[in-house]
C-alpha cells in the first residue's frame, strides 16, 4: 500500500512537471531527428553516392567511356557531365570545383584512348620482336586532370584516384589483350580456333562485400542504426535531471524531514521513484524506437532494423533503465542544492555520452579514448544495442552488457543509501 | 535552575522521559543541547520555549528520531528511542517548522499520500481527510494545488498531514509562525480539541502570549540548557516583577539579540 502510494505520488508530480516531461520525451526526439539528418549525409558519403564529381570527357573513345561508365556504376560517387545546365568543359569544371559545386572534377584529354592504344601497340610489337613505330613520350603520355576541392577528405581522393587507375588499367589490359590476340591470330593459320570474347573470361576474381553479422540478412551501418539507440540511451540517462531534481526538492521543501519521522523507510520512498522512472525510461525507448521505425523513414531516412531478438532488446532496455535510474538517484543524493544537481547531472551525462560513443561512434576515436569508453555505462548499453541492431546478436550476446549495467545500478544505489545513512548520523 | 514541575505530583509515568540529553554535531565541539532532562505526562501540552538557536528544534528532532543524541536517553511511551524507533514512529505525529508538502499536488493528494505513509488507508483515510479538511475550512480548496495556497492554508494542511493517524504524541515546531490571527486561532482551537481527546502535544514557539494560554507546562531553554520548567502560571508567580510569560522569558533569557 505504501509503495503504491509512493508510486502514485511520483507519477502525479511527474505529470505536472511540464518542463521535466519535455526534457524526457520531446528533447530526445528532436535530438534523434536532428542528429540523424546531420549524420545521414556523413554516412551517405561513405555508403552511398555521396561524392559529387563533374566529369569532362574530351576523349569520346573507349578510355573516356569506360571511366565514365565505371564511375556512374560506382557506389562511391554521383557523376555530373554538365555545369549550370551546360556541358562541362575543363575550364567550367575547374571553376565549379573551385566554387564548391563539386568535390572532385575529372578531365579526360582528347585522344587519350588513341595514346593508350599507341602505347600498348608499341609494347606488343616490342614484346613480339616486331618493328614498331617510334612513339615519343610527350606525344602519347595521357594526362588525366583531377580537380579537387580543398575541403575534400584525403580518403575520398584516394578512393577516386584508385578507381580511375582501375578503370584505366582495365582498358589498357583489354587493348593489350586484343592486340596480342590479333597478332597471335595472324600467326595461327586455322582462324576457327581463335578464342572469342576471351577477355571477359579472364575476369576470374570477384569481390563480394559481406557485413559480418551473426544472423541471416545484411544490416548496413547507417545514421538511423547508430543514432536511434544512441540517443535513446542518452535520453534514458538524462532522467538524471528530473529524478535528481525530485530528490533535491524533497530535501529542500522539507518533505524528506517529515518522511523520516514516519513509520516508512526511505528506501520504500526511493523504490517508488525507481519504479516510476524505470517505466519512464522504457516508455522513452519505445518512443525513440517508433521514431526510427515510423517517423524517420517519412523523411527519406532508412528504416530502423532492430535485429531478431525481442527478448534481447527487453533485457538490455530494462538494464539500461535501471542503470540510468541508479545514476540519477546517486546524483540527487550527492548534490546539496537543486542547481548543483542539475549542473552535475547534465555535465556528467554529456561527458559519459561523449565517452560512450553516443555523439561519435567509438571506432573513430583514438585508442586512448576507446579504452576510456569502456568505463561509460552508456557505452555498455550502446554495445548491447549494436549487438542486436547491427551484428544480429541474440539474448546471450547482450547478457554481458546487461550484467554490467545492473551491477552499476546496485553500486550506485548502495552508495546513495550509504551517503543517506551517513548524513543522518550527524 | 527552577524545577517547579518536580513539586507537582504526577499520577502516572511520563509519556516522554529524557535523561541527560547531549547533542553536538559532527565536526563541531560545541554542544547544541547540554545535558537536558525533562518529562512530559499524558495529555499535557508541553511548550519548549526559547530564543533562536536555543536548541529547541534540535531537541524536538532528537525526540522524533531524526538523528540520535550524542549521549543520554529518551523513552517514549515506554519505548526506547534507540531500541524501538519504528514503534515510536507509529505513535508520533510531527508538524515541521517548514511546510513539508508537495506544492504541485493538491491538498487532498498530499494528505492521501502522507496518510498512507502512516498506514491509514481506504474509507478510514478518506473520512479523516474529509473531516479535517472541513474542520480547518479547506474543503473548498482541497483539489487545488498547494502551491496556490496562502501561508495560513499551507500551515493548516501541514498540520492535518501529521494527525491523520491519530497520534498519541504530536510534535509541533512553531506551527503558527507566519500566519494571520484567524488561521492561528483555528489551529490553536483544533490543537486544544485534539488534546482533549487524548493527544499529548509538544510545542515550540516564539509567541509567548500564545504559549501562556495554550500550554499546560513549559520548559524555557537557552544556550542548550533548560533554565526553568513549570506551568505558565507557576512561572509567572515565581517572579514578582513579571506579570506574564513573556516578561518571565525576557527576565530569564535577557534582552540581548540572538542568531
Amino acid at each position: 500500500m505504501k509503495l503504491k502510494a509512493a508510486i502514485i505520488k511520483e507519477i502525479l508530480i511527474l505529470l505536472r512537471d511540464r518542463v521535466g516531461l519535455a526534457i524526457l520525451f520531446i528533447m530526445p526526439m528532436i535530438l534523434i531527428f536532428v542528429m540523424t539528418l546531420i549524420q545521414d549525409s556523413a554516412f551517405k558519403t561513405l555508403n552511398e553516392k555521396g561524392i559529387s564529381i563533374v566529369f569532362v570527357n574530351n576523349d569520346n573513345d573507349s578510355l573516356g567511356i569506360a571511366i565514365e561508365r565505371g564511375l556512374r556504376s560506382s557506389e562511391l560517387c554521383t557523376v555530373f557531365d554538365s555545369v549550370n545546365g551546360k556541358p562541362a568543359t575543363a575550364e567550367s569544371a575547374q571553376q565549379a570545383v573551385a566554387e564548391g559545386q563539386f568535390l572532385i572534377g575529372i578531365v579526360i584529354p582528347p585522344g587519350a584512348t588513341a595514346a593508350v592504344k599507341n602505347n600498348v601497340l608499341q609494347l606488343v610489337s616490342q614484346t613480339l620482336g616486331q618493328d614498331s613505330v617510334n612513339v615519343t613520350e610527350s606525344s602519347d603520355s595521357v594526362e588525366i586532370k583531377i580537380l579537387i576541392d580543398p575541403i575534400t577528405k584525403k580518403s575520398f581522393i584516394a578512393s577516386v584516384t584508385s578507381s580511375l587507375r582501375e578503370y584505366i588499367s582495365g582498358v589498357k589490359t583489354r587493348i593489350m589483350f586484343e592486340s596480342f590476340s590479333e597478332e597471335i591470330s595472324s600467326l595461327i593459320p586455322d582462324k576457327e580456333k581463335k578464342p572469342s570474347n576471351a577477355f571477359q573470361q579472364t575476369q576470374i576474381i570477384k569481390y563480394t562485400e559481406v557485413y559480418a553479422s551473426k544472423s541471416i540478412g545484411e544490416v548496413v551501418p547507417n545514421a538511423v542504426q547508430h543514432n536511434v539507440p544512441a540517443w535513446a540511451i542518452f535520453a534514458m540517462f538524462f532522467i538524471v535531471m528530473p529524478l535528481s531534481g525530485s530528490i533535491m526538492k524533497e530535501k529542500t521543501e522539507g518533505s524528506i524531514f517529515r518522511l523520516h519521522t514516519m513509520p516508512s523507510s526511505y528506501l520504500l520512498l526511493l523504490n517508488g521513484k525507481i519504479i516510476v522512472y524505470v517505466l519512464v525510461c522504457l516508455l522513452q525507448l519505445l518512443l525513440m524506437l517508433s521514431v526510427g521505425k515510423i517517423f524517420l523513414p517519412m523523411l527519406g531516412l532508412p528504416v530502423l532494423y532492430m535485429g531478431q531478438s525481442i527478448t534481447g532488446i527487453i533485457i538490455i532496455s530494462v538494464a539500461t533503465a535501471f542503470a540510468a535510474t541508479g545514476y540519477a538517484v546517486l546524483v540527487g543524493t550527492i548534490a546539496s542544492t537543486e542547481q548543483q544537481g542539475s549542473i552535475m547531472g547534465a555535465l556528467s551525462i554529456l561527458l559519459l555520452s561523449a565517452l560512450g560513443g553516443i555523439w561519435v561512434p567509438t571506432y573513430v576515436m583514438p585508442q586512448v579514448m576507446r579504452n576510456l569508453s569502456a568505463f561509460s555505462p552508456l557505452n555498455w548499453s550502446l554495445e548491447g544495442f549494436y549487438e542486436l541492431f547491427l551484428r544480429g546478436g541474440d539474448v546471450y550476446s547482450v547478457i554481458g552488457s546487461a550484467i554490467k549495467l545492473m551491477i552499476f545500478f546496485v553500486i550506485t544505489l548502495g552508495i546513495s543509501s550509504w551517503i543517506n545513512k551517513a548524513r543522518r548520523r550527524i | 535552575m527552577l524545577h517547579l514541575s518536580d513539586l507537582k505530583k504526577m499520577p502516572e509515568n511520563p509519556i516522554i522521559e529524557t535523561n541527560h540529553l547531549v547533542k553536538s554535531f559532527k565536526g563541531s565541539n560545541e554542544q547544541v543541547v547540554k545535558d537536558i532532562s525533562f518529562s512530559v505526562y499524558r495529555n499535557e501540552i508541553f511548550g519548549l520555549l526559547g530564543p533562536n538557536g536555543a536548541g529547541k528544534t534540535t531537541t524536538i528532532s532528537i525526540l522524533c528520531g531524526l538523528f540520535p543524541p550524542t549521549s543520554g536517553s529518551v523513552i517514549i511511551d515506554g519505548m526506547s528511542l534507540n531500541g524501538d524507533l519504528a514503534g515510536v514512529k507509529q505513535i508520533i505525529g510531527v508538524v515541521p517548522q517548514d511546510i513539508a508538502l508537495y506544492p504541485t499536488l493538491t491538498a487532498r493528494e498530499n494528505l492521501n499520500f502522507y496518510g498512507k505513509m502512516y498506514g491509514v488507508s481506504g474509507k478510514e483515510l478518506k473520512d479523516k481527510i474529509e473531516l479535517w479538511l472541513g474542520n480547518f475550512g479547506l474543503r473548498e480548496a482541497a483539489d487545488r494545488r498547494v502551491s496556490t495556497y496562502s501561508g495560513g492554508m499551507k500551515r493548516r494542511v501541514n498540520l492535518i498531514a501529521a494527525i491523520l493517524h491519530d497520534p498519541k504524541i504530536l510534535f509541533l515546531d512553531e506551527p503558527t509562525v507566519g500566519v494571520d490571527v484567524q488561521s492561528r486561532n483555528v489551529i490553536i482551537d483544533h490543537l486544544k480539541e485534539l488534546n482533549k481527546k487524548g493527544t499529548t502535544i509538544i510545542y515550540t514557539s516564539h509567541h509567548m502570549e500564545e504559549a501562556e494560554h495554550f500550554c499546560t507546562n513549559v520548559a524555557i531553554i537557552d544556550n542548550g540548557k533548560i533554565i526553568a520548567t513549570g506551568s505558565p502560571k507557576e512561572l509567572i508567580n515565581s517572579y514578582p516583577n513579571c506579570n506574564n510569560l513573556e516578561s518571565v522569558f525576557l527576565h530569564l533569557t535577557k534582552r540581548s539579540l540572538r542568531d
